[in-house]
């Protein structure tokens, strides 16, 4: 059972953030760390290898300067190996470029099952695996709360808002898990320290036959403009002089909510 | 070196990480003695597979112990400096919220089994060391007597009296880390075999006691100043009967020193060993102020503003850079397979505990009457950090031990 986790590695949330005044995306310049959001799917990837008795985890992850501090954190939890791609040409790369990239690298791995969070934790357009799917050929289930692997079918819990669907599909497939599916597991001192000498390659878009197709040259969106969110209106005080009630009911009615 | 690599800085936010999920919401139950800390030192274990390298390590060492080979050479397993980073950064993250959980753990593994691996046969080995290391066991280390603590070794009175092929040990310890709850005591007593010797010259030997044997009392923790998290008591023994099996080494012989040097065998661990708690606790007390400071107006602007302020804020980090230099010093030296002088470690942990003092107090200064409140935390580290500067030999202690190595140099 070889299992494909896409990981984003993403500026550290608790540090200040700022957006480029110029093109208008976020700085990435410092270290980034695995998306916390992802270290779920690689737990999860981890516990179907063991349970299936053998294969191997690969991440995969597209990040700007070579970045590998995220993974190495994905590699020491117990994943064999990554792929990561990073490359000047990728810069102002949209959901759609992201996802064409990692469609590539993965077809290097023909997995049997492709793992992705349901968002990120610092774009979460929630777009970028479906679109991989897609790409692959590969169904995919999105929202899994629960995922099992047998005779060649993946089957998922799927979360709704009443509750959860059960649904499944034949392998090689895409899922994306939710937050709190499993408990990712902390990286062991000796995880930390073979996760140095694992295998990390690194691909261009070259690499990749993209050449053209990805980062700015292959954008179909672009951010016009950025501007700060409308500071909240004050509410509306009623002070109760024995018609408050009326007031509320009435204010209700407006909203069209009774 | 003079930061941490890159596989030290993914020990530390993987450490980091679970002190916040896992230490930090508990650390008002371990201060008010609800919760002793070892299910969560145990956690710790076996959350970073430490207890999995105990036990690999613990067999290099029994083999080493039977084929009669030399210790390996200490930068062996240690890479770039691998192995004293894996022990210190926990202890530098644990000290930003709880150094008594340090404590109790230091006490158990590095004194306790320790003394223990380095002096037992391998059956002694075998029977308590790989408990202890794995933390199956806790272990005390008890040589301090009420009547001797700086003068612990002289002024012992503990006594171990020859009877046949045993021994009767008497005797009272205090200010024992674990002592409640100890399950495996290192016993330190002078020999009594019947000569006139005076007591103060006499052998000292080094027993292993475990709870429950008829004559060993352990008291309740003492209600004390700070650390309420590592629980600290009595051990009373009155004719308590062991035979040789218990003694370490198995023999009376001082090969390769005996109980006297036996106890000095850790001092520069346990005074590294404080200099990185003392790191961590400057770490905390630092960014809690720097924050307060901002955050704390007065007369209209943040008290940051002040240059009394300022003043404090500045030396926190005058501390903070001196120990945590003290710190990578020892952890090179320990990646080279050298290790510190005794003055060495004796001035490091004197420089460190005296900082952490300063340190937290002025915290709890420039938090003013907050800092006085248990809310705010400093005023918890104030009273822990207090304590390095009395274990582990005392802060006059480490001063004779720095002259004595000057004073003895050949002029
Ligand atoms: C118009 C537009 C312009 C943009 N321009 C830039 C730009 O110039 N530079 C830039 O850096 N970003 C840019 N972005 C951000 C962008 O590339 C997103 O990071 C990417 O589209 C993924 O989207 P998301 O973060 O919303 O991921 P989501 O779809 O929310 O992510 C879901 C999951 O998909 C996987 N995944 C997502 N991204 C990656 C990845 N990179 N590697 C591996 N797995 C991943 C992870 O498992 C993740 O949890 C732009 C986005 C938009 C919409
Ligand atoms: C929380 C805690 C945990 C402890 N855990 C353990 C443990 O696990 N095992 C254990 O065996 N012990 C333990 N101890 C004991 C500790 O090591 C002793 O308290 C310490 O060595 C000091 O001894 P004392 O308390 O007898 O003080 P004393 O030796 O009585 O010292 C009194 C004062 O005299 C000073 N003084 C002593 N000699 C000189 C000198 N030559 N010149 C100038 N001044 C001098 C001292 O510095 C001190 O200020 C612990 C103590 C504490 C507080």
């Amino acid at each position: 059972m070889n299992v494909v986790v896409c990981v984003k590695q993403i500026p550290d949330p608790a540090a200040p953030q700022a957006l480029d005044p110029q093109t208008h995306n976020l700085v990435r310049e410092g270290k980034l760390i695995l998306d916390d959001s992802d270290s779920y799917g690689v737990e999860m990837a981890l516990q179907l290898a063991e349970q299936a008795g053998g294969g191997e985890v690969t991440i995969v992850s597209m990040a700007p300067n070579g970045e590998t501090s995220g993974l190495r954190t994905a590699l020491a939890m117990g994943a064999a190996k990554a792929i990561l791609i990073s490359d000047e040409a990728l810069r102002g790369s949209d959901a759609l470029s992201t996802a064409k990239v990692l469609a590539k690298a993965i077809e290097r791995v023909s997995p049997d099952l492709v793992l992705a969070a349901t968002e990120s934790t610092d774009g979460y357009t929630g777009t970028t695996p479906v679109q991989v799917a897609e790409l692959l050929g590969l169904p995919s289930i999105t929202f899994a709360k629960k995922v099992s692997i047998a005779g060649g079918k993946v089957t998922v819990e799927r979360q709704t808002e009443a509750g959860y669907d059960e649904v499944e599909c034949p392998l090689p497939a895409v899922v994306t898990v939710t937050a709190g599916v499993v408990e990712p597991r902390y990286p062991s001192f000796k995880g930390i320290m073979a996760a140095k000498s694992k295998p990390v390659d690194q691909l261009t878009v070259a690499d990749l036959g993209l050449e053209g197709q990805v980062g700015s040259a292959g954008a179909r969106q672009a951010i016009t403009d950025v501007a700060d969110a409308d500071t909240r209106q004050s509410g509306e005080i009623v002070v109760d002089e024995g018609d408050a009630h009326e007031r509320v009911v009435q204010f209700l009615e407006q909203l069209k909510l009774v | 070196m003079f930061e941490w690599s890159e596989t030290q800085e993914a020990v530390r936010d993987a450490v980091r990480k679970f002190v916040e999920a896992e230490v930090k919401p508990k650390v008002d139950e371990l201060e008010h003695g609800d919760l002793p800390p070892y299910d969560i030192i145990r956690k710790i274990y076996s959350t970073f597979g430490m207890d999995q390298m105990a036990r690999e390590s613990f067999k290099r060492a029994l083999e080493r112990k039977v084929s009669g080979e030399a210790p390996a050479d200490r930068s062996e397993a240690r890479g770039d400096g691998g192995a004293a980073g894996m022990t210190l950064i926990p202890i530098i993250e644990l000290c930003h919220y709880c150094p008594g959980i340090v404590t109790a753990m230091g006490v158990s593994i590095g004194l306790t089994a320790g003394t223990v691996m380095k002096r037992g046969t391998p059956a002694q080995m075998e029977r308590w060391g790989l408990d202890l290391l794995t933390l199956e066991k806790i272990g005390a280390w008890a040589i301090t007597e009420p009547g001797s603590g700086s003068d612990a070794l002289g002024g012992m009175k503990s006594s171990a009296r020859r009877d046949g092929d045993e021994y009767i040990l008497n005797g009272n310890k205090t200010f024992i880390t674990n002592g409640p709850y100890a399950d495996t005591i290192v016993f330190y007593a002078k020999l009594d075999d019947g000569s006139d010797t005076p007591v103060r010259d006499r052998q000292v030997l080094t027993f292993v006691l475990d709870r429950g044997m008829e004559g060993l009392e352990q008291s309740e923790p003492f209600r004390k100043m700070g650390l309420h998290s590592s629980p600290t008591g009595e051990i009373f023994l009155s004719d308590v009967r062991v035979g040789r099996d218990r003694l370490l080494g198995e023999t009376e012989e001082e090969t390769g020193g005996g109980g006297r040097e036996s106890a000095k065998d850790n001092f520069v661990t346990e005074r590294a060993g404080v200099a990185a708690m003392s790191l961590g606790l400057i770490e905390e007390c630092l960014s809690l102020s720097v924050a307060y400071a901002r955050d704390r107006e007065l007369w209209g602007k943040p008290i940051a503003d002040f240059q009394l302020i300022q003043l404090k804020l500045a030396r926190m980090e005058v501390a903070r850079l001196n120990v945590q230099n003290l710190v990578f010093r020892h952890i090179e030296m320990m990646a080279a397979g050298k290790t510190l002088t005794l003055a060495e470690a004796s001035a490091m942990k004197l420089y460190s505990a005296q900082a952490a003092s300063e340190v937290a107090m002025d915290a709890v200064q420039l938090f003013g009457g907050n800092g006085y409140m248990a809310e705010f935390r400093v005023e918890q580290l104030a009273r822990d950090a207090k304590v390095f500067q009395i274990y582990a030999g005392t802060d006059e202690i480490q001063v004779t031990h720095i002259a004595r190595d000057l004073l003895s140099r050949p002029s």
